[in-house]
């Protein structure tokens, strides 16, 4: 479990960030959705231990340092190969040349193995950061629009490559979206932020199709369409 | 032709007093940046990665150092080294040491200058991948300059370009002592002021040529990565 506590982030006096209270329980996935500059990012990087919050603190059961894999929004492939981009981040073990080549098998890019990483584009830098976190065994994923760049088949593969992953690990997974169908199909809970705040939380079909807020109604008005 | 066959004798004759000249030059300028590094890569290496207080003041005195005068340099070695100076005991003054010190005090700056910004803006980037996997935060850096060995290469080579064209430091501090510290620069000066055009162009046209190969590799490695 994870208990966020009057967590409140500032930049240069301005507040982008304030989460009186939230609560992420074992084993369950959570979207975090919301217009751009809504807070999903920050919230994402502190749960990550990435930046401090201005105020407030983060508890976790799950800490520790082999606890959380966490995906920025925008990836870094290093210029060595695919394989090595994977292998880098498992610590040293035997079968961790196996372990990578099934998470990359995974997310489609088997052929592109031995490419130098940092040289790929957007969506397959994507892919193989995803196959990095899922490599890498976390009981906590947290994922900054992991497919954003991808195209149809890599939202699929990476949809069904977590999904799979959540079945053999029992992880949470907390991931912020701008698709309220892929939080739809794969969160059971929905955050709905909105400059910062949190304008509507509960089970997904609820927030998704019932949502009770102005600020998730408006920005839901454009999916129904 | 005559004068095309006069230049080509002075470089490639039987005197060698202009190819112990570019040798003492190349030799000035490799340990000139080879200790700036060594200074200024570390520095620079902190100031671009780590967040601490007065960091923005260091960084704008490091910009303004980058920008010193060469004969500021010089000077300031001079009274350091000059008999009545600090370390005027050491009798350092017109030696190669002296015209070294005087290089590194300015291309330090600019070494660690160039450093903070290639590696903070990759280190930014790599950051908040690398700690996202679990990796320490030294590991995060090793990782950091190994994506920037091309453009860290370009730097030193930036810096050596400016060791081996500079004049005004190293004729104050190194003072154009014939078979001891002159070197292109300041023999191209002398020459010039002599009448000696030969000596000149055919000085002129090697540090031309070693500066056109720098430029090249330095763009070489510089450009690479994002191609
Ligand atoms: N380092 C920073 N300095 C100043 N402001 C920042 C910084 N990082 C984020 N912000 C601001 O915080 C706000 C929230 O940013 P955040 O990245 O969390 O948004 P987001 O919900 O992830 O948006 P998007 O959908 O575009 O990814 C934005 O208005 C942004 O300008
Ligand atoms: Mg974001």
């Amino acid at each position: 479990m994870i208990q966020v506590l009057g967590v409140r982030k500032e930049y240069t006096g301005r507040c982008v960030l304030d989460v009186p209270s939230l609560c992420f329980e074992q084993g369950k996935r959570y979207a975090l959705l919301g217009a751009n500059g809504s807070g999903k990012s920050t919230l994402l990087k502190i749960l990550a231990g990435i930046i401090k919050p201005t105020e407030g603190t983060v508890q976790s059961e799950a800490a520790g340092k082999n606890a959380v894999g966490y995906m920025p929004q925008k990836p870094y492939g290093f210029s060595f190969s695919v394989l090595r981009n994977v292998t880098m981040a498992i610590d040293a073990c035997p079968n961790r040349k196996e372990i990578a080549k099934s998470a990359i098998g995974a997310v489609g890019m088997s052929t592109l193995i031995n490419a130098d990483a940092s040289k790929l584009s957007g969506g397959e830098t994507q892919r193989i950061a995803f196959a990095r976190i899922i490599a890498i065994q976390r009981k906590l994923l947290l994922l900054d629009e992991p497919t954003a760049s991808t195209d149809l088949n890599g939202i699929d593969l990476l949809e069904k490559a977590l999904l799979n992953y959540c079945g053999e690990t029992g992880c949470t997974v907390i991931f912020a979206t701008h698709s309220p169908a892929q939080a739809m199909r794969l969160a059971n809970q929905v955050i709905f932020l909105q400059q910062g705040l949190i304008a509507e939380h509960g089970e997904s079909k609820q927030v998704l199709h019932e949502p009770q807020s102005k600020a998730a109604q408006a920005f839901l008005n454009h999916w129904k369409l | 032709m005559q004068a095309v066959n006069d230049v080509a004798g002075l470089l490639f004759g039987p005197d060698d007093e202009l190819r112990k000249i570019i040798w003492l030059t190349l030799r000035m300028s490799f340990f000139s940046v080879l200790i700036s590094s060594a200074v200024g890569i570390p520095f620079g290496v902190i100031l671009g990665c780590l967040k601490f207080p007065g960091r923005g003041l260091v960084i704008r005195v490091t910009t303004t150092l980058m920008g010193m005068p060469p004969v500021v340099g010089g000077l300031i070695v001079f009274l350091i080294l000059s008999n009545s100076g600090p370390l005027g005991h050491l009798r350092l003054l017109y030696s190669l040491e002296a015209m070294v010190t005087a290089q590194v005090v300015l291309i330090t700056p600019i070494i660690t200058g160039l450093t903070a910004n290639t590696v903070g803006v990759r280190y930014k980037q790599v950051a908040e991948t690398a700690r996202g996997i679990g990796l320490s935060p030294s590991k995060s850096l090793s990782y950091t300059l190994f994506e920037c060995r091309r453009q860290m290469i370009a730097v030193l080579l930036t810096g050596f370009g400016r060791a081996i064209a500079e004049v005004g430091a190293v004729q104050i501090a190194g003072g154009n002592i014939q078979h001891k510290t002159r070197v292109m620069t300041t023999t191209i000066m002398m020459a010039t002021n002599m009448g000696r055009f030969n000596t000149a162009v055919a000085l002129g046209g090697v540090l031309l040529l070693i500066a056109f190969l720098i430029n090249g590799f330095a763009h070489f490695f510089s450009k690479e990565e994002d191609a």
